[in-house]
């Protein structure tokens, strides 16, 4: 590649970055202006939704392997911090330990789920997450069924929450990105395209599944153990819960499967409206989101980044004739 | 040819694959020594593809040995034969259809035998590869939209890219025109004259016959002959496969 190629690369990268820097100040100083609780909890709740739709995509999207699991990570991740915190240890070392449980639990599914290929795996994954829900439901030292509380000495303070779910989701977007651009990316997007055609050029699908699998688990590990933490209380019908699986893999898909910033605008829009649908809708909420992912699949695979594209796409050919 | 033989690269053992009650290949043996191109060629059915995805690491002999350099490498998968200095083409193409010609390459120097982190460093070599197998050009084309003479280049600038020693060609020129087939086979004379053995199997017994320093004749999964061009096409045996056993008799 000519250096000067390579320039425009850097230039283009800087540029890249500038609209990601200036959402963060945004979102740093938005709730010191509003000061409504009322929407720190909304963003609060959006950056863990976007945190997990970010995860989910580094293996469903990046990788192609599409897991209706994710909830057991996600309620390991919650139990995990729960357990911690409740033993007065500080909540940010909680955190880290949610997402390594996560990754060693991702590690346990992994190694007889990957055995299989493409729907056998998605199959496979929801037969794990069931099993580990009821076994959580019967769990006696976490309360079972009933769910667990969680008690700090400390008074709550909401924006030490919102802070570190917005840090959290920023965490997750800068590892996808970064991701998406390394060699260990090109292994995963090249085992979507063909596991074989990968492996024949000396890429190892199953070590390289197994670590997107690790670093997905992590972060959505995290994500429970910090919802646990704002809620104080969680039950496995909840965080272990099959309509969790499906919410984390919904995000991904509405916004844009396999890019960097899709499942970070399907999560910020998931986020904005699910509260607003489930008690619009309390009886059907999950009718529409099956009715959307089929609209999507149908007409849109690229979700609403792919469309956004084509749109951008459209308009600029228009202007040039 | 050199008259002091060069060391053998490839060396096959009596190697076996049954599919149910069928032998597809049986007590095949032979040697490949490096800076040749060894073809082999067959009938339908003859066992070509079979023989060649036990080399690559696609299937697994019922019995027999494949040694690399000396080591064993029966069992082992093919990203691992890679690493070995092993890759291969595939006869009906294989690209990573939503990369860039250049992304395809780059893969495949990140992940060869001398395998590359940087991603910069990565794309120069991948760049180099493609130049070398001339479709430098379609660097940032989608590998999607190419026509089927370009993935079949692009086929071979993935595997090469990897570094091999061996390189495995699965009829290159299965589909392509006639000026289209003699550049691959200048292509394949290039990169043997680069240092890289080629293992080349295809259907056109012409091209293999044109290319090759050494072919191996196959017939329901057993070897029929072997040798240099010329003494394949007089091959009494050889004959009789292709042409019956009239066609044989009257040369």
């Amino acid at each position: 590649m000519s250096s000067s190629s390579a320039a425009q690369l850097h230039v283009s990268r800087r540029r890249d970055a500038i609209l990601p820097a200036v959402l963060l100040v945004v979102f740093v100083v938005l709730p010191l202006l509003l000061s409504s609780p009322n929407i720190n909890r909304l963003l609060f709740v959006t950056f863990l939704w976007i945190t997990t739709s970010v995860a989910w995509n580094i293996l469903g999207g990046f990788t192609g392997q599409v897991s209706f699991g994710f909830a057991v990570f996600y309620g390991v991740g919650a139990y995990t911090a729960a357990l911690i915190i409740n033993a007065g240890v500080s909540p940010y070392l909680a955190f880290p330990a949610a997402g390594a449980s996560a990754a060693i639990v991702s590690l346990m599914v992994s190694l007889p789920t990957f055995r299989l290929r493409g729907p056998y795996f998605a199959i496979a994954t929801i037969g794990v997450s069931e099993a580990v829900r009821v076994v959580m439901t019967n769990v006696e030292f976490t309360g079972g069924a009933s769910g667990y509380r969680i008690v700090e000495h400390v008074p709550f303070r909401q924006l030490e929450h919102y802070y570190t779910a917005l840090a959290l989701a920023a965490i997750a977007i800068a590892v996808s990105a970064y991701i998406a651009q390394t060699k260990f990316g090109y292994g995963l997007k090249a085992i979507r395209q063909d596991e074989d055609a990968a492996s024949a050029i000396g890429v190892n699908p199953y070590t390289y599944k197994l670590r997107a699998h690790a670093v997905a688990g992590a972060l959505t590990g995290m994500a429970g153990g910090v919802f646990a933490r704002y809620a104080a209380f969680i039950h496995p019908q909840g965080v272990f819960g099959f309509q969790t699986s499906v919410s984390i893999l919904l995000m991904p898909v509405i916004g844009g499967i396999g890019t960097v910033w899709g499942p970070v605008i399907g999560g910020g829009v998931f986020g904005i409206v699910e509260e607003e649908i489930v008690a619009s809708f309390p009886q059907i909420h999950l009718l529409l989101y099956g009715c959307l992912l089929i609209a999507i699949v149908l007409f849109e695979p690229g979700g609403i980044l792919g469309g956004l594209r084509k749109l951008a796409g459209r308009i600029r050919g228009k202007r040039r004739t | 040819m050199v008259s002091a033989e060069p060391k053998p690269i490839l060396q096959v053992e009596k190697l076996t694959k049954h599919f149910g009650g069928l032998a597809a290949v049986k007590d095949v043996s032979f040697e490949v020594r490096q800076g040749q191109i060894f073809g082999f060629i067959g009938p339908n059915g003859a066992g070509k593809t079979t023989l060649f995805s036990l080399i690559a690491g696609a299937l697994k002999p019922t019995s027999g040995s494949v040694h690399s350099h000396g080591k064993n490498i029966v069992g082992m998968k093919p990203f691992a034969r890679v690493k070995q200095g092993i890759a291969r083409t595939h006869q009906i193409v294989r690209p990573f259809r939503d990369m860039t010609v250049l992304e395809n390459v780059q893969v495949a120097v990140h992940f060869g035998r001398n395998s590359v982190s940087s991603a910069r460093q990565a794309r120069e070599r991948a760049m180099a590869v493609l130049s070398a197998v001339g479709i430098d050009k379609l660097a940032n084309t989608r590998a999607a939209i190419l026509s089927v003479g370009q993935q079949k280049r692009l086929e071979i600038a993935r595997a090469l890219a990897t570094d091999p020693h061996l390189l495995l060609c699965d009829e290159i020129c299965g589909g392509l025109t006639h000026a289209e087939t003699d550049a691959m086979l200048q292509l394949l004379r290039s990169i043997r004259d680069k240092g890289t053995t080629v293992m080349y199997v295809e259907h056109d017994v012409k091209a293999i016959t044109a290319v090759c320093d050494r072919i191996m004749v196959l017939n329901y999964g057993q070897k029929l002959a072997e040798g240099t061009p010329d003494h394949i096409q007089n091959d009494p045996a050889v004959i009789e496969a292709y042409l019956g056993t009239s066609a044989a008799r009257s040369k």
